[in-house]
């Protein structure tokens, strides 16, 4: 089989992608691993998403729905429980092959929509030690496990990572009659948004210990305790701060990782910083004909923002040209952690590029500078701006001039 | 002074409250000590190979109590059995024994007290496939190891377990280091190692792409190798199932009752074990069964060690394994002085140096191991890791492995290994007891030497059961097993035949190792099924990636307990008491 565009991931990020394109008139292909559409949406029963697209609050599945039934009105084709092995190069494009139920086989596809998602920082990821007992989750498991199973991995728990679906599992587990203890996090400032904050923590009197990470574990078969210790500003254990929790559970929610395997597989070029494919205004990557979208390609704090970014990369994956590209980068300076994207195609339209950005850390009354060739060109000011939260700009930079030879950098200052 | 009082004036210097004795062939010591350290050297210090069977270390750690790890079953579901061969321990050395003595027609059992085979070192550790170039020609390591690396080209192709004999470097960074290489060049003309020469730089980076930028030469030794340990054990295990053996998990040994050196019967949590003969393969706890069998003529100090599994994006940067040299100072190795360099020439070439070094490993599943480093423990269960060690081998092993960063890290793990103060295997016949075979002392090579410690094992128990009448062959025995079949090695034409025979082999449940439903139903469909997440693991690796099982673990779950016909909350991550979900949400009775 031939199709114009092959989508990679049936979460909210593919769902967009694979509608924009068929919209298009393309070809389209949606390959998803599991049984049934929607990625992690499916267990996200709390509310809250879809305020920008939708103007309203809806939950996860209800979300995500929306756009399953849009996309059953089309003629995309969908496989089901088809898992991608290996994605080979060719003169037309490239050979997906997968495998399912019915065997083993390829397609043959023009453009890739990469929207794999992401996935959770275990627990050696973070260097936990002492014991290796059961009883230790990623929080989406424990998700999973409660809201998709109706099963209770845990009765007493402690939470470590303030990171926002770690905050939702504190108020999940705490409504499903389990106790928690309380929210550690390593960091000087919580990961989550302030909204989970207030409405997972505050409203339950579950305790935010920031600067307190999880050192050691202890239990056999079972987790029966967990040590805590106060860090330093480098993350560093601080001696004799020590204490130890009696409890069952450890639920981590200590960040979240883009899924790029298939990506590297044919050495598409990795962001450092975002982990994610670095990807150019029209959500291609550095390789010709592959496009990414939603969490695969940066982790995204709405599924709002995975959805419009997956809008533009499924549209720009049905008109696939020949055309060279002119990159040049955005230099992400002082004060910006990173920004997607992070080149931009001076080949192509350049005046309406959404330009999504993080800062390095917490700043108040920050100016942002765009600038080209050392030219401060744009300038924006902040009150408050923290990592957790990612900003959104539009931005014309047809307007500034911009040509292959252009240096372009952004920065934040705090500002009186 | 007779070299006995040397020893005796040596180990009063380091405590007083020690005492020292030669007692039926051995040489044994008593008292208390305040630090594990002071009791490992004087165990050290009392070693005299020639001399005594061996060291009996019996001082005792000020305020320390060994918490042995226990079953939590307890009923009579063996009680009264009488076995021809009772083994002790389901590691590597145990159901390699099971597996030679299902070649006869005997009632062979096998006794384990963890949740599944490979509980301990077998499932703990890198999976190298050793040389032996260093070893002493007159040791049992060396006639061991030498034996068993030459069966395991044989020995995998027939129980389908993966093992790749890719070759071994030990790497120097500079010319004078080659001195030690030559050395060892001598010793394995002596030991009849083939293959072993120098390499230089340019032969070595053909080898090893990736070699580390220092590395002036090395020592290759193509018979080496690596497996997968538990993968290995797993199968020796299902093989001698398969052909009539019984293996009995959770099972442990609490005791035993002799009578004039013999064994009459052994206590179990399960009951009481009547067996003619006694296999004696429990790891770290060898000496504490040759104790009550009245055998003991050794010391297991419990030395523990911790690997780092690194994720397979890394993999492909190691092709062998690689070790530093001992001798080899990166940086400041020009400036060392020719007696330091003598010095340590010297003690490369010792008993004393009981490692290998720190090595980094491919490994079958083309991860990267790197590790594992040594601590003396009196914990024989002590198979936790910590931040120093973890960090201190990944700022050692960046040294060997320049392309890695510790975000590179996947999971990390301790085991314990066992070895006695002569640091060699004690395997033999019993001493003092005639129905006792020991498999002692049994670490680093030992998995390389299991099979061919097994061969002495069921020689010698035939041997014995001979005494009393004859042994015959078992003539259905069935050497070859299938493995669960490698569905993401296969070629996509081979893989759609299997998946149309058997669609859940296409059905992938993980998704960073590639596992289908299928492979994990065939596991399970084995002739020693174990229905925890950390069994399936083993034999078919869902949740060994680099999510490690937080997709797939809710999925693996409901398979097993579909497949146990029991709610998910009865299934285990490996032993009783290690639940995983509680209980249900909704539909409680109050």
């Amino acid at each position: 089989m031939n199709y114009d565009v092959t989508v990679i991931g049936g979460g909210p990020a593919g769902l967009a992608a694979a509608i924009a394109a068929n919209k298009e008139n393309a070809s389209v292909l949606l390959v998803e691993r599991e049984a049934r559409l929607g990625g992690i949406l499916k267990q996200c029963i709390h509310d809250g998403f879809g305020l920008v697209t939708f103007g309203e609050k809806l939950t996860g599945p209800e979300y995500c729905e929306r756009y399953i039934d849009e996309l059953l009105q089309t003629d995309v084709s969908v496989k089901l429980l088809t898992f991608v092995t290996r994605i080979e190069k060719n003169a037309d494009g490239f050979a997906i092959h997968f495998v399912n139920r019915e065997g083993a086989a390829h397609v043959q596809t023009r453009a890739i929509v990469l929207a794999t998602g992401c996935r959770e920082r275990t627990a050696k990821q973070v260097f936990i030690h002492g014991t290796r007992p059961s009883g230790v989750f990623t929080a989406g498991t424990a998700q999973y496990y409660v809201n998709l199973m109706g099963e209770l991995p845990v009765k007493r728990c402690v939470i470590l990572g303030s990171g926002d679906i770690g905050l939702i599992m504190a108020r999940r587990l705490t409504m499903e009659g389990a106790e928690v203890i309380g929210v550690y996090e390593a960091k000087p400032e919580p990961s989550g948004l302030p909204r989970n904050l207030y409405q997972c923590l505050d409203d339950f009197g579950i305790p935010l210990h920031l600067s307190h990470t999880v050192t050691r574990v202890f239990g056999d078969e079972r987790l029966t305790a967990v040590e805590i210790a106060q860090v330093d500003k480098n993350m560093r254990p601080i001696a004799n701060t020590e204490k130890i929790i009696e409890c069952d559970g450890l639920i981590l929610s200590v960040g979240l990782i883009p899924e790029n395997e298939l990506a590297e597989s044919i050495d598409v070029a990795i962001d450092r910083r975002t982990k994610g494919p670095i990807c150019d205004q029209k959500y291609m990557t550095m390789e010709k004909g592959v496009f990414c979208a939603g969490n695969a390609l940066h982790v995204n704090d709405l599924v709002d923002y995975v959805t419009l970014s997956a809008v533009e990369a499924g549209r720009n994956s049905a008109y696939l040209t020949n055309k060279p590209r002119a990159l040049v980068h955005v230099v992400a300076e002082e004060g910006i952690l990173y920004t997607v994207p992070s080149v931009l195609d001076v080949n192509e339209p350049v005046s309406d590029v959404t330009l999504y950005f993080r800062a390095s850390r917490e700043l108040r009354n920050a100016m942002l500078t765009l600038r080209v060739d050392g030219r401060a060109v744009f300038q924006k000011k902040y009150s408050v701006l923290r990592p957790p939260e990612m900003e959104r700009l539009k931005l014309n930079f047809a307007q500034y001039g911009i040509t292959t030879d252009s240096e372009v950098s952004l920065s934040l200052k705090e500002v009186e | 002074m007779s070299s006995f009082k040397k020893k005796q004036k040596k180990i009063a210097a380091l405590s007083k409250s020690i005492t020292v004795s030669e007692e039926r062939g051995c040489i044994v010591l008593r008292g208390e000590a305040d630090d594990w350290s002071t009791v490992v050297k004087a165990g050290r210090i009392a070693v005299d190979r020639k001399k005594y069977y061996g060291v009996v270390n019996n001082i005792r750690l000020k305020g320390f109590e060994q918490s042995i790890r226990l079953p939590a079953e307890h009923d009579d579901c063996y009680d009264g059995a009488k076995p021809d061969v009772l083994i002790i321990g389901g590691g590597l050395v145990g159901c390699a024994a099971a597996r030679e003595l299902a070649r006869y027609r005997l009632d062979v059992m096998l006794v384990e007290k963890g949740s599944d085979v490979a509980a301990g070192q077998s499932s703990r550790n890198g999976g190298a496939v050793h040389v032996g170039i260093n070893y002493s020609p007159s040791s049992q390591k060396h006639r061991y190891n030498h034996e068993g690396n030459k069966m395991f080209t044989q020995l995998a192709a027939d129980l389908d377990f993966p093992f790749e004999r890719t070759g071994h470097l030990m790497l120097i960074g500079a010319k004078w280091e080659k001195i030690l290489i030559n050395v060892l060049l001598l010793n394995a003309k002596r030991l009849k190692i083939d293959g072993a020469r120098y390499v230089n730089r340019s032969e070595l980076l053909e080898i090893e792409p990736y070699a580390p930028s220092w590395a002036y030469g090395a020592l290759y030794m193509p018979s080496g190798g690596f497996t997968s340990p538990y993968k290995m054990t797993v199968a020796l295990a299902e093989n001698a199932v398969a052909n009539g053996a019984k293996i009995c998990l959770n099972t442990a040994v609490l005791g035993m009752e002799t009578e004039d050196g013999r064994i009459r019967s052994v206590q179990t949590n399960r009951g009481r074990i009547i067996p003619r003969i006694v296999i004696n393969a429990s790891g770290v706890y060898a000496d504490v069964i040759a104790e009550m069998a009245g055998d003991r003529t050794f010391t297991i100090h419990p030395r523990k060690g911790t690997d780092i599994v690194l994720d397979k994006k890394v993999g492909r940067y190691i092709r062998t394994t690689e070790v530093k040299s001992p001798i080899t100072v990166i940086g400041d190795g020009q400036k060392l002085s020719l007696k330091k360099r003598i010095e340590m020439i010297r003690f490369a070439l010792s008993h004393e140096n009981t490692s290998k070094g720190v090595a980094v490993i491919h490994t079958v599943d083309k991860n990267m191991i790197i590790g594992p480093n040594n601590l003396e423990t009196p914990d024989r269960e002590d198979i936790t890791t910590d931040r120093e060690t973890t960090e201190m081998i990944i700022r050692e092993q960046m040294q060997a492995a320049q392309q890695i960063a510790s975000s590179d890290v996947i999971a990390y793990f301790s085991g314990v290994r066992s070895p006695t103060y002569e640091e060699d295997f004690q395997v033999r016949k019993g001493i003092f007891c005639e129905n006792i075979l020991e498999a002692a002392g049994i670490q680093s090579p030992g998995a390389t030497a299991a099979p061919a410690i097994a061969k002495d094992l069921a020689r010698w128990t035939v041997e014995y059961l001979e005494q009393s009448g004859p042994v015959e062959k078992n003539t259905a025995f069935q050497p070859i097993r299938k493995g669960v079949p490698h569905l993401n090695e296969m070629s996509e034409s081979e893989r759609d035949a299997l998946i149309k025979q058997n669609p859940d082999y296409g059905q992938i449940v993980c998704r960073c190792e590639e596992i289908s439903k299928g492979e994990i139903l065939d596991a399970l469909r084995s002739p020693l099924p174990v229905y925890t997440l950390d069994a399936v693991k083993r034999r078919c690796r869902p949740g060994m990636g680099r999510c490690q099982g937080a997709f797939c673990s809710p999925s693996v779950l409901q398979i097993l307990a579909e497949k146990r016909d029991c709610s998910v909350e009865e299934i285990r991550k490996s032993g009783e008491q290690s639940t995983i979900l509680l209980e249900k949400t909704k539909g409680k009775s109050v």
